[in-house]
């Protein structure tokens, strides 16, 4: 019965016909939110370091100044995202999901190599319909690896890569100062200064640095690495005194207690102790 | 004209201390022309979880009535209330699933933990993009006006009464400058151990 | 209020978001190897060449690209069109030909090969941008090259050309290619003919990616800038 089915896997489409004709009369469809985003990657003497800006917008309205652009995959695994904001979400989630079945069915610990695979071939599938550019970088049997993911389903595998909006300033800095084998903190600061060149010079990127340390048996997520812009603090009070807002009615609703278990004592009649 | 202005909407909601509120506008309108000032916006998913769901009408309550059915579901199967952050997952994969012919609707989650009683906000976008914040969130036609108000009103850590103080002038003042939405306002504050409605006075022009 | 907003605000806006606000080119733009790439045939093998060059609208998206892509041992693709599609492309042709040495026991033919590519190019050919040189060993022709240009023909030819870059390259190959080179000249020939190509096609650049392939596998070199062959102009 219909009634009690649940939701039915993969895209529907029953609303396409509509929205199209909604949108020949002349009503717009809105935008979703973009994360016109500095994201990054790099690989270093024991491991991969990845960094993302933390600015998700809406158009030129700044939709979340926080969000989490560093998404996870597998233990061994972390992927950027840059593009449509639900996109990158649901993609990484998804492919996520998918390594965790091939680990379990394999008992293995999933290679990035595989990871590169399943994403790629489902961005190609979508044929770029679904925009994830996507930064993809973790260590595994065979060590360090990292990919770029671009929305159409092509990759390129190398030391530095740089997605999104911001990936010209990123990039800027990485060609000038990348150099192979680098010590941990001398990577970690490459990849800030990186995201930091992209939050101040392209208006996709904004607020903090995340970055996320991937070595051979280590993650290291730090969220955030550093907070480029601070917010001042505020000296005066802008509050409301308590009953400025007119109200026109009230209505209380108590929530009752959950019960979690009874249990009946009588206290009348005397244990038997016989 | 964006299909999300057809009908017209302002939703926020704030974290509190031990609280959290969501208020909506009350108008529902057809462009420029009012045909209601009683409409419901916010919508009731468990005894301390609401949804707010600005966007166009008919996909509101469309996709309130999937969501409570999907929540049905989830209740029969678990035996138990549902988690804010379930819950978001829940609207989050409605609405994905719909990525390439969306529902117009940019819905507000406010709720507490079922269990710890843990205050969660979030919204999401139309198709469904999450995003937690731990001060406001916004949506509607007037998100610009309300960003201004949450911005500056704004105080972590409000006892339920200034919550309602704040979260009543930032949607009323954000209102007043957008001419799709307003004619009075709705809030809900939610506690550990009640839900205060309360119906604001507001410009009805 | 909106005569405002257009003196005021608008114009500021424009003019400060076409380049990042508004859709930016990497979102839309589909990447391509505006490429060149070039084999030709030569007793007991082949030589392919091809540049390093990815782009994205006008943003190098790869300057070290391998688009010398391997599809068996002895068999090896050179990628022109979109990086997604040929990419696609190969790892089907790869997968399929791994298959068939696994059940036959011995490795395909090249003939084989050009043959799997030519069937995904020809039946996808209104969703495909993808043109491939096809080039490598086996033990019953030897060396060959076989191209397939867009819509999925198919051909061998002694000395292929592809790519952007190739419109330079036609006079060039043709007074320049000579039957019965030795591997030496052929590699000499291929390096020239990317480097005369890098230098007027503004979608080829990078490094000189050379690979030779006989019985004995597979022989890669890499010429970087310093190493690209000179011409008049350069000097």
């Amino acid at each position: 019965m219909a009634a009690v089915e649940g939701p039915m896997p993969g895209f529907s489409f029953e609303n396409c016909i509509r929205n199209r004709h909604l949108e020949k009369i002349g009503h717009k469809a809105p935008t979703a939110y973009k994360t016109g985003t500095t994201i990054a990657g790099i690989i270093y003497k024991d491991g991969v370091v990845l960094g993302a800006d933390t600015r998700a917008t809406e158009d030129t309205v700044v939709a979340d100044k926080n969000c989490s652009k560093i998404h996870y995959l597998a233990d061994n695994m972390y992927c950027c995202g840059a593009g449509t904001a639900a996109d990158t979400e649901m993609t990484t989630q998804m492919i996520s999901s998918q390594l965790e079945l091939h680990k379990l069915n394999t008992g293995r610990k999933p290679r990035v190599a595989t990871a590169n695979r399943l994403l790629k071939q489902m961005l190609f599938r979508y044929q770029g319909h679904i925009s994830a550019a996507l930064v993809l970088g973790g260590v595994d049997v065979t060590g360090p690896h990292l990919y770029s993911i671009h929305p159409h389903g092509s990759t390129d595998k190398l030391p530095y890569v740089t997605m999104g909006s911001g990936s010209l300033a990123a990039m800027a800095t990485f060609e000038d100062r990348f150099k192979p084998n680098m010590e941990k903190d001398e990577a970690m600061k490459l990849v800030r200064d990186a995201i930091a060149a992209g939050i101040f010079n392209d208006l996709g990127s904004g607020s903090n640095v995340d970055i996320c340390v991937i070595t051979k048996d280590k993650v290291e997520y730090l969220r955030p690495f550093d907070e480029a812009n601070i917010k001042g603090k505020r000296e005066g009070n802008y509050g409301y005194k308590r009953g400025s807002t007119a109200v026109v009615s009230t209505e209380v609703k108590k929530i009752p207690f959950e019960v979690v278990a009874t249990q009946v004592v009588s206290g009348t009649e005397a244990m038997d102790t016989a | 004209m964006s299909i999300m202005s057809y009908n017209g909407a302002a939703i926020m909601a704030m974290k509190g201390k031990e609280c959290v509120a969501i208020a909506a506008d009350r108008r529902f309108g057809i462009q420029a022309q009012t045909i209601n000032t009683q409409f419901d916006k916010i919508f009731e998913m468990g005894p301390k979880l609401y949804v707010g769901l600005p966007g166009l009408a008919t996909d509101v309550q469309t996709v309130a009535q999937r969501l409570k059915f999907r929540l049905n579901l989830y209740e029969l199967k678990e035996n138990r209330n549902i988690k804010p952050k379930t819950f978001l997952s829940m609207v989050s994969n409605l609405l994905y699933s719909r990525r390439f012919g969306p529902y117009f609707v940019e819905p507000v989650i406010a709720g507490l933990d079922p269990k710890t009683s843990e205050p969660f906000i979030a919204s999401l976008d139309l198709i469904g993009c999450p995003m937690i914040t731990e001060d406001f969130v916004v949506s509607g036609t007037c998100s610009e006006q309300m960003y201004g108000m949450c911005e500056t009103l704004y105080k972590p850590d409000q006892e339920p009464d200034d919550l309602f103080e704040t979260i009543s002038q930032c949607l009323l003042n954000a209102v007043d400058r957008d001419a799709v939405s307003g004619w009075g306002g709705v809030v809900y504050i939610i506690e550990k151990d009640k839900v205060t409605k309360r119906i604001l006075k507001g410009r009805m022009d | 209020m909106a005569s405002i907003m257009t003196s005021n605000y608008q114009p500021a806006v424009s003019a400060v978001s076409t380049g990042t606000l508004s859709q930016p080119d990497w979102l839309t733009s589909e990447l391509s190897t505006g490429t060149t790439i070039a084999a030709v045939e030569f007793d007991g093998g082949v030589i392919i060449g091809a540049d390093s060059r990815t782009t994205s609208g006008a943003y190098i998206a790869n300057r070290v690209t391998d688009k010398l892509t391997k599809v068996t041992d002895y068999i090896y693709c050179c990628r022109s069109g979109s990086a997604a599609d040929t990419q696609a492309v190969a790892d089907i042709v790869n997968y399929h030909l791994n298959f068939y040495k696994m059940e036959m026991g011995e490795e395909p033919l090249v003939k084989t090969a050009a043959s799997v590519f030519r069937t995904l190019c020809y039946n996808n050919r209104d969703s495909l941008s993808a043109g491939i040189l096809v080039a490598g060993w086996d033990k019953r022709n030897g060396g060959q090259v076989y191209t397939i240009p867009l819509g999925g023909m198919w051909t061998r030819m002694p000395v292929a050309i592809g790519g952007s870059g190739s419109t330079y390259l036609y006079g060039y190959a043709d007074a320049n290619y000579k039957p019965g080179m030795t591997k030496d000249e052929c590699l000499k020939f291929i390096a020239n003919a990317i480097s005369l190509a890098i230098n007027r096609d503004g979608s080829s650049g990078g490094v000189i990616r050379l690979a030779c392939i006989t019985k004995d596998g597979v022989e890669r070199h890499v010429l970087t800038g310093d190493q690209l062959p000179k011409f008049y102009e350069d000097s």
